[in-house]
């Protein structure tokens, strides 16, 4: 028990140095290289120097909005994993993000990208995608009062395939507005502004909390549903309040980031490499780990083909698809 | 009213198909409760149902005198755990943390688990013998010691009900044994009731106070394992031909599944003479053979007697400990006169049965082959002061009369049916 204690806390420990340092790390990197007492003399200070404002406007935004969206989809990953008993589920596999996308592709194609009381339309059609494909894709596979996890996996990538089709055929139609489209499907950092930062933060940090509060029903999920509802949980109701908590989550990171793969799916599982399975760690951890992740990944897509940009979606794919085979081969064994 | 648990016409459906009719049961606190039936026959809905997993279309389950739909699902988990058939999990947990899962419905979600809470897992890691494994990986273990852990959690849960659902059919006979003797043993010392879907119908015989059997949703019979586990009602219910005797451990009914393919009745009809047990064996083989079977004089609640019962023997039977009497004697007369053959087994011989000799003295009985399983101590059976030896000697005198053993007594009936012809209808 002491020794699995102590582990935990090196962990946590390492994780939040990490995360101030990639944090670090990544507002110094760029075309323009900016020590590390420079980034702290602007944070206390100000400066109206041409590196603060670079800083301040460019880099600040886009690293913080980095460490929210990472957070909030890592977080979402473990949660649903655990949900649905199954490793290979994230809010990608499940469909989410693509129903997330093409709510916003909609949204800026009919033009109805406003913004009303400081929330983009954009967002909440992103939302409202993520949520409708989520009770879509989880009614194909609830059957007699059942839930099969292969048919939620299946129906998860058919309609992603769908959906993804979708966007294709709306970008053909649409070939004006196709570069701001293709930011939505690759996934993308490069405009984040400080109103998106703070939306995002407004939106993903207390729905994190909630996450938080229930981790300890979803350590008791992992039992089997018929099994928690004999520990006194309403399976149905936990459930519920859970998948709208994700759908949030979802649906503000890919209204300011576009859809990010296997983020989710991988920061999870790597945490429970080290400690295991018990949420109440693996949900936090992942949290600070997404954040980590999504900053590096971002800031290596933008220094590794200088002065082009890597969008950060295809850097976590790129990063994440072998780690994705890795445990299918690893749950085979 | 001292039922703990009462089940009122209850009925459920999936969609449209009805799964449960009509349902009526009572259970009372501490005791074995058991549910036999075919694969199919509602009987896993059932328990969801009482465990308010599931809720009926029809009817109520009451629990101490408040119906479980109104209760809140916290305060049910703390009446009443379930066990299921075995549990697997996709993300691993330390043994120690399956375990407290079970304090959850006691546990304040802003304070976490008390000293208390650890203490009470402790000890029902220890009362199911797995505090040695408290620091292992749950899917490491082997079924068996899984479904001790489920247990220990069932125990840290604290409840006054346990449901299982066919809680062994996952383990070896080692195990199955194990885990349903600590079922068991719950029950006793912690006045817990149980109440358990079990495939196996020796196991439910052995270990249940009362079984339910049911058959496309209905309660078809219930009662004590003797009401209840009898060759008739198994057919009814599972559709197969058993021969049920009685388990010379622990007094209750062991069922044998007859493994002859082709049981198909053979017409013949064959009396047998026995009692006190001379007779169970010859009953239950010639029984698989399909032979037809009547016995005679019995006394009821012999060992006999409850074995002719059990396997749909025609019996002419007899008070205890008062002889023969003339109904009775006149009741066997018919059952010999109406078979094929008669068997006279080594039965011990004594002043209230010796009319079970003499019946076969009598004239009409003299066309019907007699086979006689003969031993060498006629005189260790004979308690009437050689009264019995005298009527032995003059019955194998007789015509008909065959003399062999139990071994070739299957044999011996096949030729002497043959030779002799059937009986006419």
């Amino acid at each position: 028990m002491g020794r699995g204690k102590n582990r935990n806390r090196l962990l946590l420990i390492l994780l939040i140095v990490s995360l101030i340092l990639s944090l670090i790390f990544a507002a110094s990197t760029g075309a323009v290289k900016i020590g590390a007492a420079e980034i702290i003399a602007t944070i206390t200070k100000g400066h109206d120097t041409v590196n603060a404002s670079i800083l301040l406007d460019i880099r600040f935004p886009r690293v913080l909005l980095a460490a929210v969206l990472g957070a909030g989809l890592a977080a979402v990953g473990g949660v649903m994993q655990a949900i649905f008993k199954n490793p290979l589920v994230d809010s990608y596999t499940l469909g989410m993000s693509s129903g997330a996308a093409l709510g916003a592709v909609i949204s800026i194609i009919t033009g109805l990208n406003v913004s009303v009381l400081g929330m983009e339309t954009t967002g909440i059609f992103a939302f409202i995608g993520a949520v409708l494909t989520l009770f879509f894709v989880y009614s194909l596979a609830y059957t007699r009062n059942r839930m099969s996890i292969n048919s939620l996996l299946l129906a998860g990538v058919a309609v992603s395939y769908f959906l993804a089709s979708v966007i294709s055929f709306l970008m053909m139609l649409n070939r004006n507005k196709i570069e701001h489209i293709v930011f939505w499907t690759m996934g993308s950092l490069s405009m984040a502004t400080w109103d998106e930062v703070f939306i995002s933060a407004v939106l993903i940090v207390p729905s994190l909390i909630v996450l938080l509060y229930y981790t300890r029903e979803l350590n008791i999920l992992v039992m089997g549903e018929d099994a928690a509802h004999h520990l006194g949980i309403n399976t149905s109701a936990l459930k519920n309040i859970l998948l709208i908590t994700c759908a949030v989550i979802v649906g503000s990171v890919v209204s300011t980031g576009g859809t990010i793969a296997f983020l989710g799916l991988v920061a999870p599982h790597i945490i429970r490499l080290i400690i295991g399975s018990d949420n109440k760690r693996v949900i936090p951890y992942s949290a600070l780990l997404g954040s980590i992740l999504l900053i590096l990944s971002d800031t290596a897509g933008r220094v590794l083909i200088q002065p082009s940009e890597i969008p950060v979606g295809v850097m976590t794919s790129i990063m994440g698809g072998p780690f994705f085979i890795f445990l299918l081969r690893k749950q085979r064994n | 009213m001292d039922y703990q648990i009462s089940v009122k016409d209850l009925s459920f459906s999936y969609n449209l198909k009805k799964v449960l009719e009509q349902v009526d049961i009572n259970i009372s606190k501490g005791s074995f409760f058991c549910i036999v039936g075919p694969n199919g026959s509602g009987k896993s809905t059932l328990l969801r149902v009482i465990s308010a997993a599931l809720k009926p279309r029809e009817g109520v389950v009451i629990f101490e005198g408040t119906d479980i739909n109104e209760m809140k699902i916290r305060s049910i988990a703390k009446m009443l755990s379930f066990v299921p058939q075995n549990t697997s999990l996709e993300f691993d947990f330390k043994v120690s943390d399956v375990v407290l899962m079970g304090r959850y419905p006691y546990v304040n979600k802003l304070k976490g688990e008390t000293t208390q809470d650890f203490e009470i897992a402790k000890r029902a890691m220890e009362y199911t013998n797995i505090a040695h494994l408290r620091s292992r990986n749950f899917m490491e273990l082997s079924g068996g010691e899984r479904q001790r852990v489920i247990l220990a959690q069932a125990l840290a849960q604290d409840t006054d009900i346990l449901i299982l659902d066919e809680p062994v059919s996952h383990l070896d006979l080692q195990h199955q044994v194990e885990i349903l003797n600590l079922i068991k043993k719950m029950c006793v010392d912690r006045k817990l009731t149980a109440i358990t879907v079990l495939h196996d119908l020796n196991m439910a015989s052995a270990y249940s106070d009362y079984i339910i059997m049911m058959k496309d949703g209905k309660i078809k019979e219930q009662g004590t394992p003797f009401e209840t586990l009898t060759a008739a009602n198994i057919k009814k219910i599972f559709d197969i031909d058993v021969y049920v005797t009685v388990s010379p451990i622990g007094n209750k009914p062991y069922i044998y599944a007859l493994t002859k393919p082709s049981i198909d009745k053979k017409g013949i009809r064959i009396h047998v003479i026995c009692g006190g047990g001379s007779g169970s064996n010859i009953i239950g083989s010639l029984y698989s053979e399909g032979y037809d079977l009547s016995s005679g004089v019995l006394t009821i609640g012999d060992l006999d007697w409850k074995i002719s019962k059990e396997n749909d023997v025609q019996i002419a039977e007899e008070v205890p400990f008062v002889g023969i009497s003339e109904e009775a004697y006149a009741k066997n007369k018919e059952l010999i006169a109406s078979a094929d053959a008669i068997v006279l087994t080594g039965l011990y011989l004594g002043k209230s049965n010796i009319k079970n000799l003499e019946i076969l003295l009598d004239k009409e009985m003299k066309s019907k082959p007699l086979f006689i399983l003969e031993d060498e101590n006629f005189a260790d059976r004979d308690y009437t002061e050689g009264a019995a030896a005298k009527l032995y000697r003059s019955i194998k005198a007789g015509g008909n009369v065959i003399l062999t053993d139990s071994k070739m007594l299957k044999e011996e009936i096949i030729k002497a049916v043959r030779t002799h012809g059937k009986r006419q209808e």
